[in-house]
């Protein structure tokens, strides 16, 4: 099928077959490889990527269903983010598989809320699992962020 | 596999009449079993467009009506004084995670009927009914009639859950509910829903049960526990959830 996907404000003009999800067109087909494909069904958060602004797991969505809602990957930072900067001052990343998840995850929260507390950082976060368990330094990392905004 | 996004229920019910079609809702259950392997439909027909599948009704008799679409988040954000649209949103909070209530929807979750997830313990313990629609027009049927059993419901072939009815009651009625999982935002191990003094149980066997059906009823065994936890756990839950 033919179809248009706009990610991280640009559109893009696409072939897509039917059962294939976002994640794999932004990989494959826009060599967008930032968002990770970890279980590929719903549960480790390393795809997560925003969808008109809410967070989403590409994985889940089909690429032909993504309509004109607009997508926003890592690679919207083209220079560091404030998110990336306080994980890269905190240590907070360390094989780095999940990091874009978490980026992704941490800037639709800060975006909603930018002095989150402890509870709301972790509610925040519960989608997205690292599996070299660096969690403490991420929740540190964003603790960070809230504090010197 | 072939995908079709009609925008009103009439070409949606035309769509649903191929051999092996299946709705796309919000895709969190869906798409994750098509990924697996579990399913692979030869038409997708997706309610995204559907404009008559979103927004939440307050009825003039005091009930809610519910469109098929509305997702978690929108559904945890509920604001309406009826024991039962309390427990319902209760219930959207701790489903799965925030990407996933952001486009999970409460007539997606109804239909595929997971025995752990949080709305079929809650529609049932809220005397909720399930609104169908066909081309051959539509039928509600209580939430205690519609799910089954494992994955297993009343809907038919070409049918579509098109909204959840939630009854109305009065705002001072308790009610309370109580979701055990390995880590929050997992599916349940066991939950326990109730309004008032009545006690609906999930997660025990493959359709809610009623308290009284429990000493009855075989409890399941799964990946994620064996029946003789479910059995010995569930009177502590249930106090839990019993104790306003």
């Amino acid at each position: 099928m033919h179809i248009t996907l706009t990610v991280n404000g640009e559109r893009h003009e696409l072939v897509a077959h039917p059962a294939e999800t976002l994640l794999e067109a932004l990989r494959s087909r826009l060599e967008l490889t930032g968002t990770k494909r970890g279980c590929n069904h719903g549960v480790c958060g390393a795809c997560t990527v925003l969808l008109d602004g809410k967070l989403a797991r590409s994985c889940l969505a089909l690429a032909v269903d993504v309509g004109d809602r607009e997508v926003t990957t890592v690679e919207a930072f083209s220079e560091l983010s404030d998110v990336q900067r306080a994980l890269i001052d905190s240590g907070a990343i360390q094989c780095g598989f999940c990091t874009p998840g978490f980026v992704m995850a941490l800037t639709e929260l800060f975006k909603r809320n930018p002095k989150p507390d402890r509870e709301a950082i972790r509610a925040a976060l519960a989608g997205n699992l690292c599996r070299c368990s660096g969690y403490v330094k991420i929740v540190e990392a964003a603790e960070r962020l809230a504090h010197d905004r | 596999v072939e995908y079709v996004a009609p925008t009103n229920l009439e070409a949606a019910y035309r769509a649903l009449e191929a051999e092996d079609a299946r709705c796309l809702a919000g895709g969190q259950s869906l798409v994750a079993m098509m990924n697996l392997g579990l399913v692979s439909p030869a038409r997708l027909v997706s309610l995204r467009c559907i404009a008559s599948l979103r927004g939440v009704e307050a009825q003039r008799d005091g009930s809610l009506r519910i469109g098929a679409m509305a997702t978690h988040a929108e559904l945890a954000q509920l604001k309406h004084s009826s024991p039962s649209a309390r427990l319902l949103a209760h219930a959207a909070r701790v489903v799965a995670y925030p990407a996933v209530r952001a486009w999970g929807t409460i007539g997606g979750s109804v239909a595929h009927a997971d025995p752990a997830a949080d709305y079929p313990v809650v529609l049932v313990a809220a005397g909720a009914t399930i609104e169908i629609g066909s081309a051959r027009g539509t039928r509600r049927v209580p939430a205690q009639d519609f799910f089954r059993g494992l994955f297993d419901t009343a809907l038919g072939k070409g049918e579509i859950v098109t909204a959840i009815h939630l009854p109305p009651g009065a705002p001072d009625v308790p009610c309370k509910y109580e979701k055990l999982s390995l880590v929050a935002g997992d599916f349940a191990i066991l939950s326990v829903a109730a309004i008032g003094a009545e006690v609906t149980i999930g997660g025990y066997a493959p359709r809610p049960l009623r308290m009284d059906e429990i000493p009855k009823t075989q409890a399941m065994a799964d990946q994620r526990a064996s029946a003789e936890y479910r059995r010995r756990v569930l009177p502590e839950l249930v106090k839990r959830c019993t104790s306003h």
